[in-house]
Parts: structure tokens; C-alpha cells; sequence
């Protein structure tokens, strides 16, 4: 009963994390674009929150440069379980433009596993909403 | 006694990953240092091994808010080191691009401050605003964000007679709220008590760590690019280098929404002045040797691109500083003696796009090395509440 | 004052310390100083002439010697300083002393082409990760990077 309780509320009130580790911001500015009143994800119940402790979805962008490398792993590690990964923006899910650079390890799913996928330079805002909508049908 | 805190990368409010560490006695900044390179995808040592057409769009993906601006310096570089010159109603269209860009980031950049300061609603209203000229820059390139609109010898798309009709519209609706959003920055007296006195950078500092962009125009220092070294057809479009002389971020607001302004002007000259003719002329592959220096105002500064070439289609090598980088030195000597709360806004007033991120505030003891965490938006909260103590808000009439 | 003008006020406050001057297009002043009288010259160039914004400093890897460039900005165009450094002893004096927004140029020269630049006030690592190798200098034309397998989750490889 409980359980049913908690999945209902993980499911109405998914609450993110945005992480970028070395993007070129186009994909921030779609995400931050996400909250304002065009696209507005909080009638979704969708909060940015400042911290990994309070997040259920980490949603992140850019390639994974080697300095935020261990940055990444201690952010994701601080979120409490159950939590997901959505990899925004072509660079997220393997590189984009910077494939080969010297400073960069290709996608997220490197460094920490990734549950969706959203493709794009940069992903639109419906697209990021859309995703967060299929993750959470997965539930 | 003092304190280090490092500001860790990864903020919770916006944008990119930069580290800064302060020297803290009390609330009070002592000493401010950076470290840069979470944000270092090894741009540079890319472009030596793709072709002139390739790299314009790597370059475009150094920033995305200001990604016209690096692909137009670097096309500008490029067409005279191939010996061509883009046809009128081409550089038209470029620089109508670029003032849009300029618009849209200015109006980003309101928010972001808005956000800083604790405005929330104000941030909301002027990214409903920005909608409308991600509507026109996506009727004109197919994409919100990288236009990919530049190509070697013009730009890859025109636009027809609807469409030219279209946007001289929406310029009436942008300047009706950006007139609206001067009243509210010069006269909501919270806002203003917020943001006057804060990240002071006097005349002699900006000039002497060459800070560039608004950063250094609100300080009194009359340096655009688009007037002191004239690129493509600025020579020819009449508009004002805004400058305010009050050294703090109030101005820096201030010279912001003021350029907002002259882009809506410029805009609705290159409309209405548009001639016809094609919009690109066929460039060749290979540039001869040569050097080129590129310079170009983007909306936070000047921006500077150094190609030369071997007399391959490859660069030799391409050099990038983007204004942000200029203005680091600038923004340590601004959070000297500044107060640990006023950090969000003064790193936010530079309007930084080369990094950013997250940034939990780790206190260290400065004595026995213990962390402690403090997180960023605790510092806004700090922020506002001494804020508060200083001025009454008033009734405000809501005309939108 | 066009650029000619420009060109005979630098001869004739750097007399035979400007060892070439170009101007190939319009608005474009290439200068060429050797690496030993580059600080007197800079500091003339700021006092007197008023060049004093400086854009930035480029460095580019000729094979033997490293070329630098210093970009200043004026009203009415661009300033390009040249000088040269032999890549098996690469010294360059600091200009901070002159142009103190000079320092972040100057650490990222150091990272990137393993230039040592004497005297400069600040001198750690600015662009490269914590752990990056020592010797490793990216933007030299003999570095090559070899990147890593990458591994696809899902199981092919």
C-alpha cells in the first residue's frame, strides 16, 4: 500500500539535477528554457533542485572532460537510489563534435550508467520533456 | 581569521563547471582565485585536423548562447584569407543574425540576473519574451539554438517578403517590454538596492586588465569593437556605444538593456535597407599561406579569432579567446573586499559563458582544514535577506 | 590617423627595435621585436603611443621555433606584435609587469606549448586537468593524441 503510495508520488513529482560536465551551454539553456513559461514543466510537477541529495533524475549534458571526471562520480553517488540518468544533447551520448579530443572521454554512459537518451544540437525543450515523460512511464 | 572556500563546479542555478577559491575573514572577501579546465574540450588541436568548412561548425559549438558569434569571426577570418567577399545581401543577413543573438542573450541575461538577485518573476518574463526571438531565428534558420547559418562566401539561407514583414512586428512587441523591464530596473527600489554598489571595477582597473564587453562599459570605458575596428558593414549602420559610469552591477544592467535597444535599431535598419542579389558566392578549398586576425563584438565582448594558414584546406592553426577569459581578471579584482553573498551576482554580472556551473561553497577552516558545506542557494537566501533589511518594495502596478 | 600615419609614429618611437613592419590589409599592423628588447618595447609602445588593451597572446609551433603573438586592440584597428623563441630553450620574458591582464595568456602559453614565461606573478596550471601528465604539451605539432577503446554499454564493442 505504501509502496503503491511512493510510486505514485516518484511518478507525479520527478524532482532534477541539471549537471553539465564541459557542454557548450546550448543544452542548459534548453533545459533552464524547459522551466519558463512556454514549455513549463512544473504543471508536471518537475522541480530543479540545487542539490544531489534532494534529486531523483540527474539530467545531464556535455562530454565528460577528464577534469570533472571524478566530479561526476561523486555527484551521482551522492544521489539517493532509485535515481536515473537522462544524457541530454548529442555531446552527452557520445561526444558530438569534440569525438577524439584530447580532454574528453566521450558520452555520460562512460563514466555513469544512462537510463534515456534524448539526441539533438541541442535537444529541443519539447524533446527533454518528452524523455522525462518516457521515464517516467518506464516506472 | 581567515577562511578558504573553494566554489566547487557544479551549480545548481545554471551553466558550467569553473572553480574559484576565496580567502574569507568574517563575510568579507579578502582574496579571490580561479581554476579553469573543467570546461577544456581541446578546441584548438581539433581544428588543425578539419577543414575550413568543418571547422565552422566546431567553432559554432565552443558556446551556445553566443554561437554566431564565434562562427562569424571565424568566416570573417576565413573569406579574407581566401580573397572573398561576401555578397551585400549576405552580410546582411549575417549581421541581422547577429544583432538577434545579441538580443536573445541580453534578455537571457536579464533573467539570469533577475534570478540572482531573487527576482524570480522578472527571469520569468523576460525567457517568455526571448521566445520570440527563438521564434524568428528558428523561421529564418531551422534551429533555435546553432543557426549553422555562415558558410564560406555568405550564409546558406534567405528570407523572403513574409517573413522580413513578420519580424519588423515582433520588434514593436520587444520594445514595448524591454521598455518596460528600464522602468523596472531603474525604479523597483529592492531591485536597485540589490544590485548598486555591488562588484565595484573602477576606470584605471578596467582599463589596466583589459576587461572587455558591457563588464568594462559600465565602468566608463568606451571599447566596442563594432566602432573601433568596424567589421563587415558596421562601418555603414548608424548606432551608439551605451556606456554608464557607476562602476557596479546596476550599471553593467543598465548598459545591457540600453544595447538592447540599439540592436532593435540596428535591426530595423538592415530590414529595411535589405538589397536584393544573391545571398553566397562560391569559395575555393584551399586558402594560400597566411596569417588573418578576426575581431567581433559578440553580446559579452570582444572576441578574437587568430587563423593561419599553410596553403592546405586545413588551418595551421586557429587561436580563440572568447570575451569571457578577458574578463576573469577583472572579476577577481571586483570580489576583493565584496561580501561572500554578493558572489552569485558579481560572477553572474560578467554574464560568464566559457564556465560557470554548480557551485557548492565548501568553507574550509582556515586553521584546522575542516570542510563545511555551504550551498549556493543558501547564498542567495543570505543575499535576500540582507537585502530586505534595506528597502521597502512598493505597490506595483502589473500592465503585462 | 590612418595606418600609415600609425606605422611611422611606431619607427619613430621604436627606432631600430622594430625590426619589420607590415600592414597587409586595412586596419592591420603586423610588427616584428626579438625576444630580448619585447618588455622595453611594450612599455614604450603603452607609454607613449598608448597601446594598452591587450586582446590576447597566440602561440604557434613552427617546427624549430615558437612563434608568439601579441594582439593589441586600438581605436581604429589591430596591433599584431611578433617575436621568436627556439623550441630547444623556450624563454619568454613576462609582460605583466607592463599589462597586468596579461597573466591568464601567459598560464595557458605555459600549459599549452610548454613555453617557460620568466617572472610572471602566478604561475600554476590554468586550462589542463589536475592529473594530466607532465611533458604532455597538446598544441605542439609533435603531440599526438591516441584516444582510448571506448566501451558501449549494451555489450558490442
Amino acid at each position: 500500500m505504501l509502496k503503491r503510495l511512493v510510486r505514485w508520488s516518484r511518478i507525479k513529482s520527478p524532482w532534477i539535477l541539471h549537471l553539465n560536465s564541459g557542454a557548450c551551454n546550448a543544452c542548459d539553456i534548453e533545459v533552464i528554457a524547459a522551466l519558463t513559461p512556454r514549455f513549463d514543466v512544473e504543471r508536471l510537477g518537475v522541480l530543479l533542485k540545487a542539490t544531489p541529495r534532494h534529486a531523483d533524475v540527474l539530467v545531464c549534458s556535455g562530454p565528460v572532460t577528464r577534469q570533472m571526471k571524478d566530479r561526476i562520480i561523486r555527484i551521482y553517488e551522492q544521489t539517493p537510489d532509485p535515481k536515473f540518468v537522462v544524457a541530454v544533447g548529442a555531446c552527452a551520448m557520445s561526444g558530438c563534435v569534440y569525438r577524439g579530443a584530447y580532454n574528453i572521454m566521450g558520452g555520460i554512459d562512460q563514466v555513469i550508467p544512462v537510463d534515456v537518451y534524448v539526441p539533438g544540437c541541442p535537444a529541443r525543450p519539447d524533446a527533454i520533456i518528452g524523455s522525462v515523460v518516457k521515464l517516467l512511464g518506464k516506472l | 581569521m581567515k577562511f578558504q572556500i573553494p566554489i566547487g563546479p557544479q551549480h545548481p542555478a545554471l551553466k558550467e563547471p569553473i572553480s574559484l577559491r576565496m580567502t574569507v575573514e568574517g563575510e568579507v572577501i579578502r582574496d579571490a582565485d580561479l581554476r579553469l579546465g573543467y570546461n577544456h574540450r581541446g578546441i584548438e588541436k581539433l581544428a588543425e585536423e578539419r577543414t575550413y568548412l568543418q571547422n565552422i561548425y566546431l567553432t559554432e559549438r565552443i558556446c551556445g548562447i553566443c554561437s554566431h558569434s564565434h562562427t562569424t569571426c571565424f568566416v570573417q577570418g576565413v573569406e579574407a584569407l581566401l580573397e572573398v567577399v561576401a555578397p551585400r545581401r549576405g552580410q546582411f543577413l549575417r549581421y541581422l543574425v547577429a544583432e538577434l543573438e545579441r538580443v536573445h542573450s541580453h534578455l537571457l541575461w536579464l533573467g539570469v540576473a533577475g534570478h540572482e538577485a531573487g527576482f524570480d518573476s522578472f527571469f520569468m518574463y523576460t525567457w517568455r519574451d526571448r521566445e520570440v526571438v527563438m521564434d524568428i531565428l528558428e523561421m529564418i534558420s531551422g534551429n533555435r539554438v546553432h543557426y549553422a547559418i555562415n558558410t564560406l562566401g555568405g550564409v546558406r539561407r534567405d528570407i523572403d517578403e513574409a517573413l522580413r514583414t513578420k519580424i519588423l512586428d515582433s520588434l514593436g512587441i520587444l520594445r514595448a517590454r524591454t521598455d518596460y523591464y528600464f522602468k523596472l530596473g531603474a525604479n523597483e527600489p529592492s531591485f536597485v538596492g540589490r544590485l548598486a554598489g555591488v562588484g565595484r571595477l573602477s576606470k584605471e582597473d578596467a582599463l589596466a586588465l583589459c576587461a572587455v564587453g558591457p563588464t568594462a562599459r559600465a565602468s566608463g570605458v568606451a571599447h566596442d569593437v563594432r566602432r573601433d575596428d568596424p567589421y563587415g558593414i558596421y562601418g555603414e549602420i548608424p548606432f551608439e556605444v551605451c556606456t554608464a559610469d557607476s562602476c557596479d552591477v546596476l550599471g553593467r544592467t543598465v548598459v545591457r538593456i540600453k544595447e538592447l535597444g540599439q540592436s532593435y535599431n540596428i535591426i530595423e535598419y538592415l530590414l529595411r535597407n535589405l538589397p536584393d542579389g544573391p545571398v553566397a558566392v562560391k569559395a575555393p578549398r584551399r586558402a594560400k599561406p597566411g596569417e588573418v586576425v578576426s575581431r567581433y563584438e559578440a553580446p559579452r565582448g570582444e572576441n578574437i579569432h587568430y587563423i593561419k594558414a599553410n596553403g592546405s584546406d586545413k588551418p595551421e592553426r586557429l587561436k580563440v579567446r572568447a570575451p569571457t577569459l578577458a574578463n576573469y581578471a577583472a572579476t577577481l579584482a571586483m570580489l576583493k573586499n565584496g561580501f561572500i553573498a554578493d558572489i552569485p551576482l558579481i560572477f553572474a554580472a560578467i554574464d560568464p559563458c566559457i564556465c560557470c556551473a554548480e557551485r557548492t561553497v565548501e568553507l574550509i577552516d582556515g586553521r584546522s582544514g575542516r570542510p563545511s558545506q555551504v550551498r549556493w542557494s543558501e547564498l542567495r537566501r543570505m543575499a535576500a535577506r540582507r537585502a530586505g533589511r534595506v528597502s521597502k518594495k512598493r505597490n506595483m502596478e502589473w500592465p503585462l | 590617423m590612418n595606418d600609415l600615419e600609425r606605422i611611422e609614429r611606431i619607427k619613430a618611437v621604436l627606432g631600430e627595435r622594430a625590426a619589420e613592419i607590415t600592414n597587409p590589409s586595412p586596419q592591420r599592423i603586423f610588427l616584428t621585436v626579438p625576444a630580448r628588447t619585447l618588455v622595453p618595447a611594450l612599455e614604450q609602445l603603452k607609454t607613449e603611443l598608448g597601446y594598452r588593451h591587450l586582446s590576447t597572446i597566440s602561440g604557434v609551433d613552427l617546427g624549430d621555433v615558437f612563434e608568439i603573438l601579441y594582439h593589441f586592440g586600438y581605436d581604429g584597428g589591430n596591433l599584431n606584435i611578433r617575436t621568436q623563441i627556439p623550441k630547444a630553450d623556450p624563454r619568454l620574458p613576462s609582460i605583466c609587469a607592463v599589462i597586468p591582464g596579461a597573466v591568464l595568456y601567459e598560464r595557458e602559453l605555459q600549459d599549452m606549448f610548454g613555453i617557460i614565461v620568466e617572472a610572471i606573478p602566478d604561475g600554476r596550471r590554468l586550462v589542463l586537468p589536475d592529473d594530466w601528465p607532465d611533458g604532455n604539451y597538446p598544441l605542439r605539432k609533435d603531440w599526438k593524441h591516441v584516444r582510448a577503446a571506448e566501451k558501449i554499454p549494451g555489450g558490442k564493442s
